[in-house]
């Protein structure tokens, strides 16, 4: 059986792993204002996105074409020592997942129950994806996910094997 | 499998963690114990037929460390941490 589902593979994003208390990273950079408190949970802000992974863990997403301009703000080589800001752009390969069978393909290769009463607009959350850790969050019509980018094209694969 | 209760996260599958060991009595001092309390600390794993305190580590999620108490017997997790989500 097919699945009616969508697979693609985004390009890069600019990425930034906070760690620290939430009012020492926005004391330190007006960028970081509004990090969500609430575990696993996302705020959006346009199309940069703070995503709470872990206690005192935040991952910040943008465009590629912010991530200059976020490294010049973030100022991550003078940071104080209670806190922790690197760039990790090139760590994380994204694939958006949509269509109305986005949900079982994932399902196959993931533990994390992903129906929305469970799992809604404003989770994110890093999880197993076909034995591999990987970052699972929503987007318009499906989920976005994100692994190692040394295993993007496995990934590609197995998700391509999914979905005949 | 079981669901592991995650401090953080709430309940998570099993295959989400890696195992941790259990959780050993505190380290003696060697120059003040006899050497069969020293090699007993070193060589004997807690292995008891009902519950036994483990770690766990969130690795596949939030990283965070916890520990639970597991019956070795059923796999039933009898006490979870107490921050637990």
């Amino acid at each position: 059986m097919a699945y009616d589902v969508e697979i693609l593979r985004l390009s890069p994003f600019a990425l930034f792993d906070l760690k620290g208390a939430a009012e020492a990273l926005e004391d330190w950079a007006p960028e970081l204002s509004g990090l969500p408190g609430d575990p696993n949970a996302l705020a959006r802000n346009g199309e940069v996105l703070h995503c709470h992974v872990g206690p005192q863990h935040w991952l910040l997403r943008a465009p590629l074409e912010e991530e200059n301009r976020l490294d010049a703000a973030l100022r991550p080589n003078t940071a104080p020592p209670e806190i922790s800001l690197v760039r990790v752009s090139d760590t994380l390969t994204f694939f958006r997942l949509t269509g109305p069978d986005a949900g079982e393909v994932l399902s196959i290769g993931c533990p994390l129950d992903l129906l929305p009463g469970v799992f809604g607009d404003t989770a994110v959350s890093f999880t197993e994806l076909f034995g591999l850790k990987a970052l699972v969050l929503r987007c318009a019509g499906g989920f976005e996910i994100a692994v190692e980018q040394s295993y993007g094209d496995m990934i590609a694969d197995y998700l391509a094997r999914a979905t005949v | 499998m079981m669901n592991i209760p995650c401090p953080f996260c709430g309940a998570r599958n099993e295959s989400e963690f890696a195992y941790g060991g259990p959780v050993k009595p505190d380290r003696p001092d060697p120059n003040a114990v006899p050497d069969e309390d020293w090699t007993a600390y070193l060589t004997r794993v807690p292995n008891p037929l009902g519950p036994v305190q483990e770690r766990w580590h969130h690795v596949r999620g939030c990283g965070t460390w916890l520990t639970i108490w597991r019956d070795t017997r059923t796999h039933d997790i009898v006490e979870g941490p107490s921050d637990a989500g």
